[in-house]
Parts: structure tokens; C-alpha cells; sequence
């Protein structure tokens, strides 16, 4: 509990943080939409315990839960410290299903990048500034956020065809300095040319 | 103390039974491996169970070389249409073994993203149960194979084939046939038209002259 | 595709694909490299081939049931994924496990973590083209999937441990197993160590290989053999201890370079390190119950419910409606074999988990896999990748 002693009330000062009531077992802190990236940044970079790790981000939909009121979603970030072993913290985030947007911390850490996309796979909530937001679990061709409560578990969705990745290599290769002059060309996986060879060719 | 070549070193039998006799025994599995089956198909590789006493030891990785198409694990709807291209690129003769109940049913998996079972994209011929299943069970199901290898016919395939192929032959013959045919009509009636045009000029060219 | 460098000169470089379906990708991963001959200048990693909706499937059934789900995560070492589940859950109804439990939950804890890191190495060399580590490592493994099939009935997907307790008791003559065991892990790992420590080859191929610095690995948040491969001395065992593993007498392994060949050899002195947890748990092993009684918690035993109407009625409520987990959410970490395996889990008091995220270590190791093979050979990915050992059962969930 030291650490909610050390953290918390600067936190508390300095960007309004709330105590999540609802965590009995660790330190959960309600922040809002506009203070999430400073906070990040303090935690990662000032705060008395450095939180070197951003160990998951958690979407979670409230959507039926019993006697509750606020808005639908929320995003939790757990950190963890790796200078001062065994000290942790959670962020907690509410998103509202009018504005389903979130600023991206993936400046900051190398894995949110992966894991904002994730949440925003499962659930539908847009990461602002995040470079490249995009399904990561589901297919492209897939409609809607499963994990989403009003998403019927066994709703099932074919994909016709296998998913293409060119244009993130090439969106990778321009952040490593290259310039894409003449793009290869796309060969569909249910062409002709590409089935050469086999039975159905 | 007789030769070797005066021994009678000639054993007659039928093509099937020497044809099957080596599918059975060299069945080359591709092992499309997903989930936890593929951990248990790595054990029935190695030592204690031991593969290479049925002759299936030689594991390729690509799918123009094999003949057994192993699907152990759970294939989800973003894996499908890879599953489907690699059997159709698989040569004949092929067969299919679901390894697992996800492969078989989906097993537990009853969700958004898992297929139920994967006989919704390609035919299969073994099933096995087990989650995942043992390898003594994968020496059944590789026993059940064969002894439905066994009962094939190499030579009533081929037969089929032959006939298979005589009718699309006579198929499209007919189809061409029919194509000249009409092709030929076609030409015949532009002749006729050209006959009477030729014939009207020179019925025009017989009054001038006569005039 | 046709491409300007950063220097401006003219490159052509050929997209490749490799995976889902490769021999070295372990199930099914996915990259496309941009290749300027052997060399891969950018790749990119898709995921999501085994997705098999966990985090849906554990919201329609009740705690108990979430156990089996949590075994086909990592495979390769079930038992670890449902102790950390159970330990989550019992932290949140804030009970103590009984002393018996708690060192029998270290024993199969570090023998699991044997088993994957023998799968680990085994499948690393058997993809730089070495079959022979591959039957050394496998012999002790089946050793020990043997003392599973004695214990759990299960060879793979144990579903052993349950909240609040485990699914029984050891069976008699479970020590003489267990040392038995680790004697043959112990001979397989001076055969690997003869086969590998002087190999050319596969030094040549390891070294240097895959390499990553200590900062940029925190910032991606791995954790496990791989972290502690690049320096870093983190283990949740000693951070944070539980099932008392501070009071046994071991070491937090600790590499240097943070390459390929530290990733494998990390894990072959963390077998050494779990022999030796497994030897001074098997001593303290005293006789004692194994799961706490609370009808609220874990079902009553058969006993209880034959002779007793309290326990009949326990049994069936907890059965029938499952256990009522207290509302909260609640963040729990646990060291397995392929480092933090994390359960968030927000309850509303009801007998079904209202959401339940996996934080998988797989998952943020293979998001720096572009880190680790821009520059690097084709053939160097296939090391970094099995060094990695990622299981597409946890990294998809």
C-alpha cells in the first residue's frame, strides 16, 4: 500500500485522479480522456516509482452490468516497475459509446501498439494518433467488435479470401526511410496464376 | 546348392494389392499443425511411440510431396482459406486425418472464430476424438487409413477415370461438333445470300448484255 | 517492388512470405519480409491465426469452467496456466490455500516449466536442422507426461489445479516419480549441453543473432527467459513471491548479450534452477488436506455430499450456479514458463465472469519480432523465431 502513498496523491493533485473503488486488491486509478497521455508520461518518466513496463491494456464492456450507470466502456492499463520490483499500478480509462476515442500512449511504450489494437479489434474503441490502427485477432472481412457484449458469441463469418499485408510493408519500409517507387504486383489468392501449378490451375 | 535365379523369384499378384501395399506403408503425413495436437504429433514422432514403424516418419512440410493431410488443431476462419489451398494443391491420391476434437467438431470452441469442424471446407476421411488425442490413438486412426487404402482400387479408379475422361472427351466433342454445325449454318446461309446476290447480278449483267 | 533507400540509391526488393503454414512457425505465424537478396530489410507480422475467442467463450460459463480454456493456452505447460487462474481467483476471495497444496502446486509448477523449456530448445535445434537434442530433450519430457497421466488423466491439458485446491491428491509412490524424473532431466541436460555448448554450427548461427537491448525489450514489455536473457534479473518468483519461492534455495538466471543463443542457454540453466526448486519441494511435502473447506470456494467432497445435507447442498449450488467470485476487478501476474502470465478479471458477484483478459508473454515478444530480424538473414529469422518459442494457443488466445 506504499505505493498508493507515494503515487496516488500526486496523481490525485495533479491530474484530478480518482481511486477505482472497485479494485480491493491493488492500486486502480480513474483518470480522465485528456489527462491520460501526461499521466502515462509522468508515470513512465517522473513519478517517485518509475513504471517501466506497460504490462496489458484491457478493454472491458459494461453494457448489462447490474446497477450501473456511466459510460459503456473502459480501458485499463496495467503497469508494472521494473527499478523498484513488485510495484504496480492500474490506469482505468471510461470511454462513452457517443465518443469512442482514446489518445494512443504508443509513443511511449513499443507494446501499445499491439495491444491498442487489440482493443480496438474486440472492441470498436478508436486509438487517437495511433499509427496503424487495424484488426490484429479477426479477419479483415470481419463486421463488428466480438467481444462486445450485444455481439452474439456464435454469429460466424466466413472469409472469402486470405488477407494482404503489402501495404503495411510498405508503410513499414517508409518509417525505415525507404520511398516505395514501383509497388510489386497483387496476386489475388484465388487467381489463376497464383493456383499455377496446383489442381484446380 | 541351387542359384539364386533358378529359385522361383516370381510372385504373381494383383496390381491393386501392389500398388495399395505401397500406400499403405510409405504414407508421407503433412503435418498442419495449429494448436496443442501438434504437441502431441511431435511426441508420436520421437521416441517412445515412435512414427517410423509404420513408415510415416518422413514428415514434409510442403504439400505437393505428401500424401496424408494432417490437420491437428483448432482452424479458425482466418485460417480456412489457407487450409483449403494447401489440400487443393496436394496431389492425388490424398487423405485427410482430423486430429482432435477441434478439428473434428470445433470441440469446445463453440465461438465467433472457430470453425465447426473443418468437414465444412475440405472432405475428410479419419476422424479422431480427443482433446487432444493421444498417440496411441493417432496409430488407430493412421491403422484406419490404411486398411481404407487397402480397400481401394488402383485399378477401378483408373477405370473410372478413363471413363470419366472418354465422357468429358465425348462431351466436347459433341460441344465442337455442335459448334462446326452451327458454325457451318451460319455459312451456309451467308453462301445462300452471296448465290442469290451473285445470281442477281448476273441476271442484271444477262439483261445488259442482251440490251 | 521497386524502392529508393534512405542513401537514395535504387533497390529492388522481393516481398516474401513465410507462414502461417511453415515448419518453423510453431502453428501459426505470419510474416511478410521485404528481402534484398538473403538480407531482410523490413518485415511485418500478422496475427490472429489461431484466435479461438477465449475471453467470449469464459464469459458464458461459470469460474469453475474457465480452467479447461485456461490448459489450451500455453499447451505446452497446462498446469501452469490453470494455477495462475485459480491463484487470480483466490486472491480476490483473499483465502489462504493449504500448506500440502501449496508445495504440490510448485512441484507440478516447476515441472511444467521443465517440459516447455525442453519443448522450447528441443524445437530450436530441430529448426537449425540438429533431430538429435530433439530426442534428448524428449526423453525426460515423456517421463514426465507420464507422471501426468498418473496424476491428472491427462497427457497434455491436465485441468489440475481448481480454485481454492487441486483436482486430488498425489498418488502413492509420486516422490520416486518425480525424483526419477529429474534424475533423467538432469542426464538429458549434460547431453544437450555435449551436443550444443561446442557446436559450431549452431554457435555460428545463434550468436549475435536476434539481438535487442535491455531498454527497448522493457518498452516491449517482455518478460520471462527472454527478458532476463537481455540482463534484466526480473522474475516474478522473487519480485513477487508466492507459494513461498523465496524461501527455496535458487537463482534468477541472468544473460548478457540478450541474442539468440542467450534466450536458449537461459533456458537450459532454468531447468537446472527448477530441478533443484523440485528436489527441496519434494522434502517438505508433508501429509495434509489439499483443498480448503469452504462450500463457497470448492465443491464439497463426495464424502461430505453422501453423508451430510450441507454438503449435498454445496455440491449441487456449486455445481449448478457455480461460485460467486466478490465483485471488483483485480489485476494477477504469475511467472510461467514463457514469463507474466496476467489475468484481469472484472466480476459483478455473479456465477459467470463478467470479463476475463489474458495478458499472454508470447504476445509482446513476437511485437518486437520486426526489431529483432530487419537486417538480419532469412535464415537467422528461423533461430530468432524458435528462440522466442512462441505458442499460438496464448499469443491468440
Amino acid at each position: 500500500m506504499d505505493l498508493a502513498e507515494n503515487i496516488f496523491p500526486i496523481l490525485e493533485e495533479r491530474f484530478a485522479a480518482k481511486r477505482e473503488l472497485k479494485d480491493k486488491w491493488g492500486l486502480t486509478v480513474v483518470v480522465s480522456k485528456t489527462y491520460l497521455h501526461p499521466v502515462v508520461e509522468f508515470l513512465k518518466n517522473e513519478a517517485p516509482v518509475k513504471m517501466e513496463m506497460l504490462v496489458d491494456i484491457a478493454g472491458v464492456d459494461f453494457l448489462g452490468y447490474k446497477d450501473y450507470e456511466g459510460p459503456r466502456f473502459a480501458v485499463k492499463y496495467v503497469f508494472k516497475s521494473i527499478s523498484q520490483p513488485g510495484a504496480r499500478m492500474q490506469l482505468k480509462v471510461f470511454v462513452s459509446e457517443d465518443d469512442l476515442t482514446v489518445p494512443t500512449i504508443s509513443d511511449l511504450y513499443g507494446i501499445a501498439n499491439w495491444q491498442e489494437r487489440e482493443v480496438y479489434d474486440q472492441f470498436g474503441v478508436v486509438f487517437k494518433g495511433h499509427p496503424d490502427l487495424r484488426r490484429i485477432l479477426n479477419h479483415v472481412e470481419f463486421v463488428g467488435h466480438p467481444l462486445r457484449k450485444d455481439y452474439p458469441a456464435q454469429k460466424r463469418q466466413w472469409l472469402s479470401t486470405n488477407d494482404f499485408m503489402l501495404p503495411e510493408l510498405e508503410k513499414r519500409l517508409e518509417t525505415l526511410g525507404y520511398k516505395v517507387i514501383q509497388r510489386s504486383k497483387e496476386v489475388g489468392t484465388n487467381d489463376n496464376e497464383f493456383l499455377e501449378g496446383s489442381i484446380k490451375g | 546348392m541351387t542359384n539364386e535365379a533358378e529359385k522361383p523369384n516370381i510372385i504373381t499378384s494383383s496390381l491393386d494389392f501392389i500398388v495399395n501395399w505401397g500406400r499403405t506403408n510409405s504414407l508421407w503425413p503433412f503435418p498442419y499443425g495449429t494448436a496443442c495436437c501438434a504437441i502431441e504429433f511431435m511426441s508420436t514422432e520421437v521416441g517412445r511411440y515412435d512414427l517410423s514403424r509404420i513408415g510415416s516418419e518422413y514428415v514434409r512440410f510442403t504439400p505437393r510431396q505428401s500424401d496424408v493431410l494432417l490437420v491437428s488443431g483448432t482452424i479458425t476462419y482466418k485460417q480456412a482459406p489457407i487450409l483449403k489451398r494447401i489440400y487443393e494443391q496436394m496431389a492425388e491420391p490424398r487423405w485427410v486425418i482430423a486430429m482432435g476434437a477441434c478439428a473434428c467438431s470445433g470441440g469446445f470452441y463453440d465461438c465467433y472464430c472457430t470453425v465447426p469442424g473443418i468437414d465444412h471446407i475440405i472432405p475428410v476421411d479419419v476422424y479422431m476424438g480427443g482433446c487432444p488425442s493421444r498417440p496411441e490413438a493417432f496409430f488407430d486412426a493412421m491403422f484406419d487409413l490404411q486398411k481404407k487404402i487397402k480397400d481401394e482400387s488402383f485399378m477401378k479408379q483408373r477405370a473410372e477415370r478413363v471413363k470419366e475422361q472418354l465422357e468429358m472427351i465425348k462431351a466436347k466433342t459433341e460441344e465442337a461438333k455442335k459448334e462446326a454445325r452451327e458454325l457451318a449454318h451460319e455459312k451456309i446461309a451467308d453462301f445462300k445470300d452471296f448465290v442469290v446476290e451473285k445470281e442477281q447480278q448476273m441476271a442484271k449483267k444477262a439483261q445488259f448484255w442482251k440490251d | 517492388m521497386i524502392v529508393l533507400d534512405p542513401n537514395g540509391e535504387k533497390l529492388n526488393l522481393m516481398p516474401l512470405n513465410v507462414g502461417p503454414s511453415h515448419p518453423a512457425t510453431h502453428g501459426c505465424l505470419r510474416f511478410l519480409a521485404a528481402m534484398d537478396g538473403e538480407t531482410i530489410v523490413a518485415s511485418v507480422e500478422e496475427i490472429g491465426y489461431l484466435h479461438r475467442g477465449f475471453e467470449k467463450m469464459v464469459e458464458r460459463g461459470t469460474w469453475q469452467q474457465v480452467v479447461p480454456y485456461t490448459d489450451r493456452l500455453n499447451y505446452c505447460s497446462a498446469i501452469m496456466n490453470n494455477i495462475a487462474y485459480c491463484r487470480a481467483v483466490e486472491q480476490m476471495f483473499g483465502v489462504e490455500i493449504p500448506e500440502r497444496t501449496k508445495v504440490l502446486r510448485v512441484i507440478v509448477n516447476e515441472l511444467s516449466r521443465i517440459n516447455d523449456h525442453f519443448v522450447c530448445v528441443a524445437a530450436a535445434f530441430q529448426d537449425l536442422g540438429g533431430t538429435t537434442p530433439f530426442m534428448y530433450a524428449f526423453n525426460p519430457r515423456e517421463e514426465i507426461m507420464c507422471i501426468w497421466e498418473k496424476l491428472t488423466g491427462a497427457r497434455l491439458t491436465n485441468s489440475f489445479s481448481r480454485i481454492g485446491g487441486l483436482y486430488r491428491d498425489s498418488y502413492n509412490g509420486f516422490e520416486e516419480d518425480v525424483l526419477n524424473a529429474c534424475k533423467s532431466t538432469e542426464k538429458a541436460l549434460s547431453d544437450l549441453h555435449a551436443c550444443l555448448d561446442r557446436n559450431r554450427i549452431f554457435l555460428d548461427r545463434t550468436v549475435g543473432i536476434g539481438k535487442i537491448s535491455k531498454e527497448k525489450a522493457i518498452s516491449y514489455g517482455w518478460t520471462g527467459p527472454c527478458l532476463r536473457a537481455t540482463g534484466v534479473a526480473s522474475d516474478l518468483r522473487k519480485d513477487e513471491p508466492y507459494y513461498d519461492y523465496e524461501t527455496y534455495d535458487w537463482e534468477v538466471v541472468v544473460g548478457t548479450q540478450g541474442d539468440c543463443n542467450d534466450r536458449l542457454q537461459v533456458r537450459l540453466a532454468e531447468i537446472e534452477e527448477s530441478v533443484k526448486i523440485v528436489r527441496q519441494a519434494l522434502k517438505r511435502l508433508a501429509p495434509g488436506p489439499v483443498d480448503i473447506v469452504d462450500p463457497r470456494i470448492r465443491v464439497p467432497a463426495h464424502k461430505m455430499a453422501y453423508q451430510d445435507m450441507e454438503g449435498l447442498i454445496g455440491r449441487f449450488k456449486s455445481v449448478y450456479e457455480g461460485i460467486r467470485v466478490p465483485e471488483g476487478e483485480h489485476y494477477c501476474g504469475s511467472e510461467c514458463a514463457n514469463g507474466e502470465l496476467g489475468f484481469s478479471i472484472f466480476s459483478d458477484g455473479s456465477g459467470h465472469p463478467w470479463r476475463i483478459k489474458v495478458r499472454p508473454p508470447c504476445f509482446t515478444q513476437f511485437a518486437a519480432f520486426h526489431e529483432l530480424v530487419e537486417g538480419a538473414q532469412l535464415a537467422d529469422s528461423m533461430a530468432v523465431l524458435s528462440g522466442l518459442n512462441i505458442i499460438a494457443g496464448e499469443l491468440d488466445r
